[in-house]
C-alpha cells in the first residue's frame, strides 16, 4: 500500500504532465502552464486571497499610527508624525523590564502547565468507554470557556478573600498560616494559573478530541496484535497519531504568547500585588487606551507581533528540523 | 489531523506476532480496571468543577434583589424569582435581538466555515506555486492587526455600515483555524486521491467528492467555534450598527448588564429604577444556554473511526 | 531562491501597505443635518449614551413632546453608556459627525482632538443665551480645557460625599453621629470591639472600605478622609505655585489616621480587595457599621433594607455629610460639579451662523418647560405636581415613559440651575431624610475645597496619568496595610517625581500662569 500523502500525489502528477523528470517549460509558457495546471487551486484561494487583502492587510496600512501621534479628528494622514517616539516611549518606560518579565513568567507558566495539561484531559476522555458519561464530562468542561473573567474573579474573590472566604479560612485553617492569597505577590501567579485551567482546558480539549477522533482503529488492533498493553497503546499509537496536531498547536501558541489577556490580570490586580501582576497589557490599559491613547496601544501590539512572528519563526524551523510537519 | 501515513504495517512493538485474540484490547487487566475507576472519578470530579460556577451563576439569577445584596454564597435562592428574566425577555428589543443573532451566526458560520475551507484546500498542496508566500502572509495576518480604527474605515469604504455583513465578513477567515484546516487535508491518504483520479476526478472533485466528506470532525469543530465566535462577538456590532433596532443579543445584554451595576458614583437619574443585580447572572445564562444546546449536535461527528472502511488494501 | 523569495514578500507587502494607506486616508468628514439658514434649524442630530436597558424608539412620546418645546427635530443617536467612550472616538474617526456630542469627561483623547480643533470653542459664545449663561462659573472653569469651554457642562451635585452609620448601632452604644474624625475613630473602634449588635460574638467592625476603582482623587473615601485633615483636593496652592496635595504634610498625617484605622482592626480585612460592586454587602448582613460614599449609596441602601425589614429599616441608617478634620475647620470635598459636556463638532457645524443656530437650539433645551420633560417626563401621564414635587405615577406605561425620561435626562445642562420638580419621596421618612440630605449639602458647599488645577490638562498627564496616579495610591495602600514605612511613601512621591511627575507640576504650573494673566 503506497503512502503518498494527498499532497504529493498531485505533486507527481504535475511531474507526469510536464514531461518526465520535472522538466517544466521555459518562459512565458511557463507561467501560463503552470497556471493553467493549477487553475482550480486558484480559483479557490481567489475568495480567501481576496478576503486577506481586503480586511487584514489593508487596515494594517493604519498600523502607521504607531509612529505618529494619532487624533482621530485629524485622521490617520493629518496625525503628526513622531518616529520612534511610542516605542522610546515604551522602551524608556522604567517599568518595562519588569513588565517583559511578568509577561514573559505568565506565558512560560502558561507553556508548561496548561498547554500540557489540556492534552492530558482529552487523553484521559479519550479512554473513557461510556460515552454518555463521555459525552457528559465533554459538555460540562467547556462551560468555563463562556463564563466572563468577571464572573471567575467574583468567584476567586468568594473563595479565597480575606476573612471571608470559603478556602482561605480552610486552608489557613488547616495548614495554620495567616496566608492572604489576593494580595500576597507570591500567590498572585498560582491563582491566575489556576483559573487559567479552569477557563480553558476544557475549551483547548475540543481540538484535541477531533484529532482522536480520527485515529483508526485498525492501529490499536494492529497494536494488540503484537501484544501492547494500555499504556503501550497510549504511548506508541494514539499519542503519535496527534503529534502533528499538538506540534501545530503549539507553533501556533507562539504567535500569541505574550498575550496575556488583559481582563483576567486586571481584575486580580490591587496596589498590593501590582510588582508581580503588571503585564503588557495592562499597562497599555493604564498608560494608552483608557486615555484614548491608540498610538501607543498600536506601538506595543506592533511590537508584540514581531516577537510572534519571530517566535512562530523559529518553532517552525525546529519542528521542521526535528521531521514534524510545521506549519508552512 | 490524523498521520493515517504512519505505515500501518510498523509494528507498535518490535517482536514476535501474538495470536489473534479477539479479546477487547485488553482492557481487562488488573491495572487497566483500576486506572478506568481512576479516571471516571476523576474526570467526574473535574465536570463538576467546572460546572459548579455555572450553577453558581444559575441559582444567583433567580434570587431575588435583597438576598443577593446581603449574602455572598448560598446554594439555593431564598424566594424563587422569575424577575431577572422577566425584565429581559418582557423588553422588546430582547425577542428581536436574539432572533437576528440566530440568524446572523447560522448564515455567518455557513459563509466563514465555507471561505475557511476553500482557502485551505489548495493550501494544502505541497507543490503550489506561491504557496509560501500566501502561508507567510496568513501567519503574519494570525499576530498583527491593523486596529479597530483602520478595519473601521476599510469597512465603512466598503459602504457596510448597517449592513449585517459587517458582522460577517471582517472576521470571515480565522488564520488559526485555516492551519489546522490545511494540516488536515496535508494528511489525508493520498490514495485516496488517486482512486478518485482514475474514476476522472478534477482537483476540484477530488476536493468536493473526497476531502471534503472525511472532513467532518473538522468541520464539525470549527462550525462550532466560527458559530460561538459571532455569537459572542460584542465589538462589531457596537462598531458597524448604529441603528439600535439591528442590534445583536451581546449589545443588548451588555447593555442590561451595565444598567443593573450602575455605580452610584454616577450621576442619579430622577425616577431611574436600576433593575436588580440578579439580571447580571440572568444575561450570563440567556447567552450561554443556546451554544449549550448547540454542542450536543455537533459531538456526535467527533465520533472514532471515520475513516474505518475509506482505505481498502 | 531564498532570497528571491524574501524580497517578493517585502515588495506585495509593501504595495498592499500603500494601496491600504491611500484607502484608509480617504475619509472626508462631511456634513450631516444641519440647515444652512441661521433661523430655527429644522433638524438638530445629537449623540448621546443610554444608561438603561433599552434605548428611547426613533418616535416616543417624550422626544415629540421635547421636539415641539425647542421647535426642532431632535434625531438621537443613542448609544449603550457601556461602550461609549469607544463609540466616541470612532464617531470622530469616520465621517458621519453628529451636530451635538454628549463628552462623557475630559480624557486625553478628547482634549487631542479639541485642541487638533474638532470642537467649538465656546467661551465667548455662551454669555450671549439666557438660558447657557452659567450661574455657576466656577464649575464651568472647572469644566474647561485650559481656559477653552469645549462645552456646555452638565450639572451635578457639588457636595455628594456622605456618611452613613448604622443608627441603631450608635443607640446601643449611647453615641452620637460622628463630627468629627476623632469622633469617627471613636464610633469604628466601638463598632469593633463593642458588640454593637448584641449577639456576644465579636463579629463586626467599623468601616467597610472597597477597592478602589479610579485613580487619585477621585472621590475614594480616603481622598475623603485626605481633604478632611486638610490636604486639599488633588492640588494646592503653595506660594502661588500648585502643588500636589500628597506633598503636604497633612497628606501624611490622614495616610497615619487610616493606618490607625486598619491596624486597629476597624476596616474590614479585605480593603484591599473587596469588589466595589458588593460594598454594600458588610453594611447590609451587619457586618459593617459605617461607609463613606455618597447620598446616593445612602438612599440605596435606605430602599435595600427597607426591603430587607420593612419595619424596622427606619431605624438603622443615619447620614450625615463631610466631617471635620483635626484643624477644626470644615474641609468638604466637593465633585466636579458636573459630568461631562455638550460638545460641538465643527466637522458638521461648519459656519459660526450654524453654530449660534444650533446654540440657540440648546438654549430652548435648557428652558424650565424643556428640563421638566427632560428630568420629570410629562405632568399628568408619568408624575403628577403636589407640593412643588413630582409624585411618580404607578403604572406600567408609566414607567416605560419614565425610563425614556431617564436617557434624555443624559442630554440635560442645566447650567442655571434645576429648574425641574424636586422628586416626591414615597414616604413621610424618605421625604426627611431627604430634606436633611439637602440642608447638609448646602451647608458643605460653603466649606468645598475646590481643585485649583481642575481646568489645566497637562500634557504628560494626559499620557502618563493612569501609571502615576497607580505610583501614590499604591504607596498610599501598602502603608496603610503596614506593609511599608514612612521612608518608602517618601520614596514613591520621588518615583511620581522622577518618573513624569516633576513635568506635570511645571506644565500644569505653565497653565496655571498663563490662566491667571
Amino acid at each position: 500500500m503506497s503512502v503518498q500523502k494527498f499532497d504529493t500525489v498531485t505533486q507527481s502528477l504535475l511531474v507526469r504532465e510536464t514531461g518526465g523528470r520535472g522538466r517544466a517549460p521555459r518562459g512565458k509558457r511557463k507561467w501560463l502552464a503552470t497556471f493553467n495546471r493549477y487553475k482550480w487551486f486558484y480559483l479557490m484561494l481567489l475568495p480567501g486571497v481576496a478576503y486577506f487583502v481586503i480586511f487584514r492587510y489593508a487596515p494594517m496600512g493604519g498600523a502607521v499610527i504607531a509612529f505618529k501621534n494619532y487624533v482621530p479628528f485629524l485622521g490617520i494622514f493629518g496625525s503628526p508624525w513622531v518616529g520612534w517616539a511610542q516605542f522610546s516611549h515604551l522602551f524608556g518606560s522604567p517599568d518595562f523590564v519588569r513588565l517583559l518579565s511578568n509577561t514573559l513568567i505568565l506565558a512560560a507558566l502558561n507553556l508548561f502547565i496548561c498547554f500540557p495539561l489540556t492534552i492530558v484531559v482529552a487523553l484521559l476522555l479519550n479512554e473513557l468507554r461510556l460515552t454518555v458519561l463521555k459525552r457528559s464530562v465533554q459538555t460540562l468542561i467547556y462551560i468555563p470557556h463562556f463564563l466572563a473573567w468577571t464572573i471567575v474573579a467574583a468567584l476567586t474573590y468568594l473563595l479565597f478573600a480575606q476573612g471571608s472566604g470559603v478556602l482561605f479560612n480552610f486552608f489557613n485553617g488547616v495548614f495554620g498560616t495567616h496566608v492572604d492569597f489576593l494580595t500576597s505577590p507570591g500567590w498572585f501567579r498560582p491563582l491566575i494559573v489556576l483559573q487559567s485551567i479552569w477557563k480553558t482546558t476544557g475549551w483547548g480539549t475540543i481540538i484535541y478530541l477531533a484529532a482522536l477522533a480520527g485515529v483508526d482503529p485498525n492501529q490499536y488492533e494492529a497494536a494488540v496484535i503484537d501484544g501492547a498493553g494500555r499504556w503501550s497503546r497510549m504511548w506508541h499509537v494514539t499519542l503519535p497519531a496527534i503529534r502533528g496536531t499538538i506540534v501545530v498547536m503549539l507553533i501556533l501558541s507562539m504567535g500569541s504568547i505574550l498575550n496575556t489577556g488583559f481582563e483576567q490580570i486586571y481584575l486580580m490586580t490591587n496596589s498590593l500585588n501590582r510588582s508581580v501582576a503588571d503585564v503588557f497589557d495592562t499597562y497599555v490599559y493604564f498608560a494608552g487606551i483608557s486615555q484614548g491613547s491608540y498610538s501607543y496601544a498600536t506601538a506595543v501590539g506592533l511590537f508584540k507581533a514581531i516577537v510572534g512572528v519571530v517566535l512562530i519563526g523559529g518553532a517552525n524551523w525546529i519542528s521542521k528540523r526535528l521531521g514534524q510537519d510545521g506549519i508552512f | 489531523m490524523s498521520t493515517m501515513t504512519r505505515a500501518i504495517t510498523t509494528s507498535a512493538v518490535p517482536g514476535r506476532r501474538a495470536k489473534v485474540k479477539r479479546e477487547r484490547y485488553r482492557y481487562n487487566t488488573r491495572a487497566g480496571k483500576v486506572f478506568d475507576v481512576f479516571n471516571v472519578v476523576l474526570l467526574t470530579a473535574i465536570g463538576l468543577v467546572a460546572l459548579f460556577p455555572f450553577v453558581f451563576v444559575v441559582v444567583r439569577s433567580f434570587a431575588s434583589e435583597t438576598q443577593l445584596a446581603s449574602s455572598a454564597f448560598f446554594l439555593w435562592p431564598k424566594e424563587f424569582t422569575f424577575e431577572a428574566y422577566d425584565s429581559i425577555f418582557s423588553t422588546p428589543a430582547f425577542p428581536r435581538a436574539l432572533i437576528t443573532t440566530v440568524l446572523v451566526t447560522a448564515v455567518g458560520t455557513i459563509i466563514q466555515l465555507f471561505l475557511t475551507v476553500l482557502m485551505a484546500y489548495p493550501l494544502s498542496k505541497k507543490g503550489l506555486p506561491g504557496r509560501n508566500v500566501i502561508m507567510s502572509g496568513v501567519v503574519f495576518a494570525m499576530v498583527f492587526s491593523g486596529g479597530m480604527i483602520p478595519t473601521f474605515l476599510i469597512v465603512k469604504d466598503l459602504g457596510l455600515l448597517n449592513n449585517y455583513l459587517a458582522l460577517i465578513l471582517p472576521m470571515a477567515i480565522d488564520p488559526f483555524s485555516l492551519i489546522i484546516i490545511k494540516n488536515f487535508f496535508q494528511n489525508l491518504p493520498g490514495e485516496l486521491e488517486e482512486a478518485a483520479r482514475v474514476d476522472g476526478a478534477s482537483d476540484f472533485g477530488v476536493f468536493w467528492r473526497v476531502a471534503l466528506p472525511l472532513s467532518k470532525p473538522v468541520l464539525a469543530t470549527f462550525a462550532l467555534f466560527y458559530a460561538v465566535a459571532i455569537w459572542n462577538d460584542y465589538m462589531s456590532p457596537l462598531l458597524y450598527l448604529n441603528d439600535s433596532s439591528m442590534w445583536t443579543l451581546q449589545m443588548f445584554l451588555r447593555q442590561v448588564t451595565s444598567a443593573s451595576t450602575l455605580q452610584t458614583a454616577q450621576q442619579d437619574q430622577p425616577g431611574f429604577v436600576a433593575p436588580s443585580e440578579a439580571v447580571k447572572y440572568a444575561v450570563v445564562v440567556v447567552a450561554t444556554i443556546p451554544v449549550l444546546i448547540f454542542y450536543p449536535f455537533l459531538q456526535k461527528h467527533f465520533a472514532k473511526g471515520m475513516l474505518i472502511g475509506a482505505v481498502k488494501g | 531562491m531564498k532570497n528571491t523569495k524574501r524580497r517578493t514578500v517585502l515588495a506585495s507587502a509593501a504595495a498592499l501597505c500603500a494601496t491600504a494607506l491611500a484607502l484608509s486616508g480617504c475619509t472626508s468628514a462631511s456634513s450631516t443635518g444641519s440647515d444652512d439658514s441661521s433661523a430655527s434649524l429644522k433638524t438638530l442630530t445629537v449623540m448621546a449614551p443610554y444608561l438603561t436597558t433599552q434605548a428611547p424608539a426613533a418616535t416616543n412620546p417624550v422626544g415629540t413632546a421635547l421636539d415641539k418645546v425647542i421647535g426642532t427635530k431632535l434625531k438621537v443617536t443613542w448609544v449603550p453608556n457601556s461602550s461609549y467612550g469607544d463609540k466616541t472616538n470612532i464617531t470622530l474617526a469616520g465621517s458621519d459627525i453628529p451636530d451635538v456630542m454628549v463628552i462623557q469627561g475630559k480624557d486625553s483623547g478628547f482634549v487631542n482632538n479639541a485642541e487638533a480643533g474638532a470642537f467649538w470653542d465656546l467661551t465667548d459664545y455662551l454669555k450671549d443665551y439666557p438660558n447657557l449663561k452659567t450661574n455657576e462659573p466656577d464649575v464651568q472653569q472647572a469644566s474647561s480645557i485650559n481656559g477653552k469651554v469645549y462645552g456646555i457642562f452638565r450639572a451635578r451635585d457639588v457636595m455628594r460625599t456622605a456618611v452613613m452609620v448604622r443608627k441603631d448601632w450608635l443607640k446601643k452604644l449611647g453615641l452620637s453621629m460622628p463630627k468629627t474624625t476623632a469622633d469617627l475613630l471613636k464610633v469604628a473602634k466601638a463598632f469593633t470591639d463593642d458588640d454593637p449588635d448584641g449577639d456576644g460574638k465579636k463579629d463586626t467592625y467599623g468601616i467597610a472600605i472597597p477597592k478602589w476603582p479610579g485613580g487619585f482623587a477621585t472621590n475614594s473615601p480616603y481622598d475623603a478622609i485626605e481633604t478632611w485633615y486638610g490636604a486639599g483636593n488633588d492640588w494646592i496652592t503653595k506660594g502661588g505655585k500648585l502643588e500636589p496635595s500628597f506633598t503636604s504634610p497633612n497628606w501624611i498625617k490622614a495616610l497615619d489616621f487610616e493606618k490607625q484605622l486598619v491596624s486597629g482592626g476597624y476596616v474590614n480585612p479585605d480593603f484591599a480587595t473587596l469588589d466595589s460592586v458588593d460594598w454594600n454587602q458588610p453594611f447590609l448582613t451587619g457586618k459593617a457599621g459605617i461607609i463613606i460614599d455618597t447620598y446616593s449609596r445612602a438612599r440605596q441602601i435606605n430602599g435595600l433594607l427597607e426591603k430587607q425589614d420593612p419595619d424596622t429599616y427606619q431605624n438603622m441608617v443615619g447620614v450625615t455629610g463631610n466631617l471635620v478634620g483635626p484643624s477644626g475647620k470644615m474641609h468638604a470635598l466637593p465633585t466636579a460639579g458636573y459630568s461631562g459636556f455638550l460638545a460641538i463638532p465643527k466637522a458638521s457645524v461648519k459656519t459660526e451662523a450654524q453654530l449660534k443656530s444650533v446654540l440657540s437650539v440648546l438654549n430652548k433645551m435648557n428652558s424650565k418647560k424643556a428640563q421638566i420633560i427632560m428630568n420629570n417626563g410629562l405632568e399628568g401621564k408619568n408624575f403628577t405636581v403636589k407640593d412643588g414635587k413630582a409624585v411618580a405615577v404607578t403604572s406600567t406605561t408609566a414607567t416605560d415613559l419614565t425610563n425614556i425620561v431617564a436617557s434624555y435626562a443624559q442630554l440635560g445642562t442645566n447650567v442655571t440651575g434645576n429648574k425641574f420638580y424636586p422628586p416626591a419621596q414615597p414616604n413621610d421618612y424618605d421625604q426627611q431624610q431627604y430634606d436633611a440630605e439637602v440642608k447638609t449639602m448646602n451647608s458643605d458647599a460653603k466649606h468645598a475645597v475646590y481643585n485649583p488645577a481642575a481646568a489645566f490638562v497637562s500634557q504628560t498627564y494626559a499620557q502618563e496619568g493612569a501609571t502615576l496616579d497607580n505610583i501614590i495610591t499604591d504607596a498610599r495602600l501598602k502603608y496603610i496595610a503596614g506593609q511599608s514605612s514612612l521612608s518608602d511613601v517618601k520614596a514613591a512621591i520621588q518615583l511620581w517625581k522622577s518618573s513624569g511627575g516633576d513635568q506635570v507640576i511645571s506644565e500644569t504650573n505653565d497653565l496655571y500662569k498663563k490662566s491667571t494673566k
